[in-house]
């Protein structure tokens, strides 16, 4: 799971002004805040320089350890020439569309069920988080568990109701509907919750003069409930693009990203060359690519928020 | 929209559907789980016996590795944990009730904002590069650094929303009363927050108890790596062991489901943090 779960959106806190009180004043507050902007400055500015310096430099080891030799663009060039980063930009898309899509249904179907359960309510509300706590690469196990075309449980099955056993992890569309599957098991808990948490803030008052007024429930549904979740579709539709970029884990196991890189994403893309390929400078532009499309997607994210809210 | 729930009557149809998706929550768990607690020929036959065996655990303990790896997993959450907790309580503090300078915040708040949405691969190079110069690769504080990094901005957020509601006044009538500013955010402002140290706390000992990526790419494996390297680890060698691969899997997940089920409250106000105030 990643953090960005909950800080992704989070709007900046209130920062009122004049409240430095009787005594203390903007002396405390600095020593306060200087902890986390310090720590983030050292722990994260200092590798983001370093992955920019690799990005523009053909990297050498050395008994002393890394040596730098300028070479500006050819390693960007370098990347955009090379098929295997269009194949991993291009599965991370498909990723990102059908598991946002795949999980936005399943959680908005699921807070909808929710909230209308009695009995099962209390229950529904606990177990339906679960997925969500279980470290990525611990799910990536327990379907293969399931999926694998050997010890798989699901090929029991298969052989028991004497149908043919299925190959999917083997098969380039098979994995890649697998790994998109698997993703909406583990993190429709999320979307579930915020819409869940958007459900529970709607005014009963609403509800009551709709159905006073005859609508029908398919109606109140489309009509009244939906436009009102619709802000909390839209958060929590930005979190999970912003958890597909990331993702890395969860094919780890399942599908080590094949077969023949089918299922391989940037963040794998990068691991790969830099720890395999030991092509440094490849996975630091790389880098690069990817960040400046995430930050160009998030842009334009919230100008079509920004848009819609004017018009 | 369910507010008087007393006067709703259950809609067999509703808690039909329901069990159902709990059953696809909880069918996957339970397989791996049991599996954890068969011989490797059970699970790759196509029959149904379920022979109960515990050898899959002696082994995944038998050389101390797992062990190793476990420790050094509580390791990594403790640090972290303490980390983002003393700074994220001291700074969400700063953000919410003082008045930091704005060239202080500008920074802490574009921070927090652009952290949690880069890659973490992206930066693995240049994590590597910094552990590497101060001796701290392949080792848990290394780890912690790093896991801190990540969790941090959602540390210092969360914090500074639960501080946000308290009433000004609190803080004011200690400093009044002549109270230091330390003594009165410990004595005063930090017992209120108990709850938001409490979802903090929970929520990132969750998320460097499940890290996968940094472990794996800033130790050398082994008896360095945290616990989700270690499992993945049982699937690189030759022979898969499949009983193993489940046992290891239900030792990393069966704590965090448990909290799950206890510390529902706090997992859930993690969880949505952006959503309240989004």
């Amino acid at each position: 799971m990643t953090a960005a779960v909950g800080t992704a959106v989070a709007a900046p806190p209130p920062v009122r002004s004049s409240k430095s009180g009787p005594r203390g004043g903007p002396g405390w507050a600095a020593i306060a805040l200087a902890p986390f902007v310090l720590f983030c400055l050292a722990v994260g500015a200092y590798p983001f320089a370093r992955v920019l310096q690799m990005a523009l430099t053909e990297v050498g080891i050395t008994g002393t350890g890394f040596h730098f030799t300028w070479t500006g663009l050819s390693n960007l060039q370098t990347v955009l020439a090379d098929a295997a980063a269009w194949q991993a930009l291009g599965n991370t898309v498909v990723f990102i569309i059908g598991s946002v899509a795949g999980s936005l249904i399943a959680g908005l179907g699921a807070a909808l069920l929710v909230d209308r359960a009695v009995m099962l309510l209390p229950l529904a509300r606990n177990v339906m988080i679960w997925p969500a706590v279980i470290a990525p690469v611990v799910v990536s196990l327990i379907w293969l568990l399931i999926l694998s075309p050997t010890a798989g449980g699901w090929n029991k099955v298969l052989a028991t109701l004497g149908l043919p056993e299925q190959n999917w992890l083997n098969t380039g569309l098979g994995a890649m509907t697998s790994v998109i599957v698997v993703d909406i098991w583990h993190w429709s808990p999320v979307v579930f919750l915020f819409i869940y948490t958007a459900l529970k803030g709607i005014g009963d008052e609403i509800l009551e003069a709709a159905r006073v007024d005859g609508a029908s429930e398919g109606a109140i549904l489309r009509r009244i409930v939906l436009p009102l979740l619709l802000p909390a579709i839209g958060t929590v539709a930005l979190v999970r693009v912003v958890m597909g970029v990331k993702v890395f884990d969860e094919m780890y196991l399942l599908t080590s990203g094949g077969p023949n890189g089918a299922t391989t994403m940037v963040s794998q893309r990068i691991q790969l060359w830099f720890f395999q390929d030991l092509q440094y400078g490849n996975a630091a532009a790389f880098s690069f690519v990817v960040i400046a499309l995430t930050v160009a997607l998030l842009v334009v994210a919230v100008l079509a928020r920004r848009v819609r809210r004017a018009a | 929209m369910s507010g008087n729930t007393s006067t709703r009557r259950s809609n067999p149809a509703v808690e039909i559907a329901l069990v159902i998706i709990m059953l696809i929550v909880i069918i996957p768990i339970l397989w791996a789980l049991l599996l954890a607690f068969l011989p490797n020929r059970a699970i790759t036959s196509r029959s149904w016996d379920f022979p109960f065996w515990m050898g899959n655990f002696r082994a995944i303990f038998a050389d101390g590795a797992f062990t190793a790896q476990l420790i050094n997993s509580a390791g990594l959450v403790i640090g972290t944990v303490v980390l983002c907790l003393v700074i994220g309580a001291l700074s969400g503090y700063a953000l919410a009730k003082l008045s930091p300078p704005r060239w202080l915040t500008l920074p802490a708040l574009v921070l927090a904002g652009i952290i949690p949405l880069i890659p973490p691969a992206t930066l693995v190079p240049g994590l590597y590069v910094l552990l590497n110069n101060i001796g701290l690769l392949g080792t848990v504080p290394g780890l912690i650094i790093v896991n801190t990094l990540f969790n941090l901005p959602f540390a210092v957020l969360l914090m500074s929303s639960y501080f946000a509601a308290l009433p000004d006044e609190l803080r004011e009538s200690a400093l009044m009363d002549g109270a230091h500013e330390l003594r009165a955010f410990w004595l005063v402002m930090l017992p209120l927050v108990r709850p938001g140290l409490a979802a903090t706390g929970v929520f990132v000992g969750i998320m460097a108890w499940n890290e996968f990526l940094m472990g794996l790419t800033l130790t050398s494996g082994g008896v360095t790596a945290p616990v989700t390297v270690g499992i993945a680890g049982f699937l690189q060698q030759y022979a898969v062991t499949w009983g193993e691969l489940a046992a290891a899997g239900s030792v990393a997940a069966v704590p965090m489901i448990l909290l799950a089920i206890f510390a529902n409250r706090q997992i859930v106000s993690g969880l949505t943090a952006g959503a309240v105030k989004g």
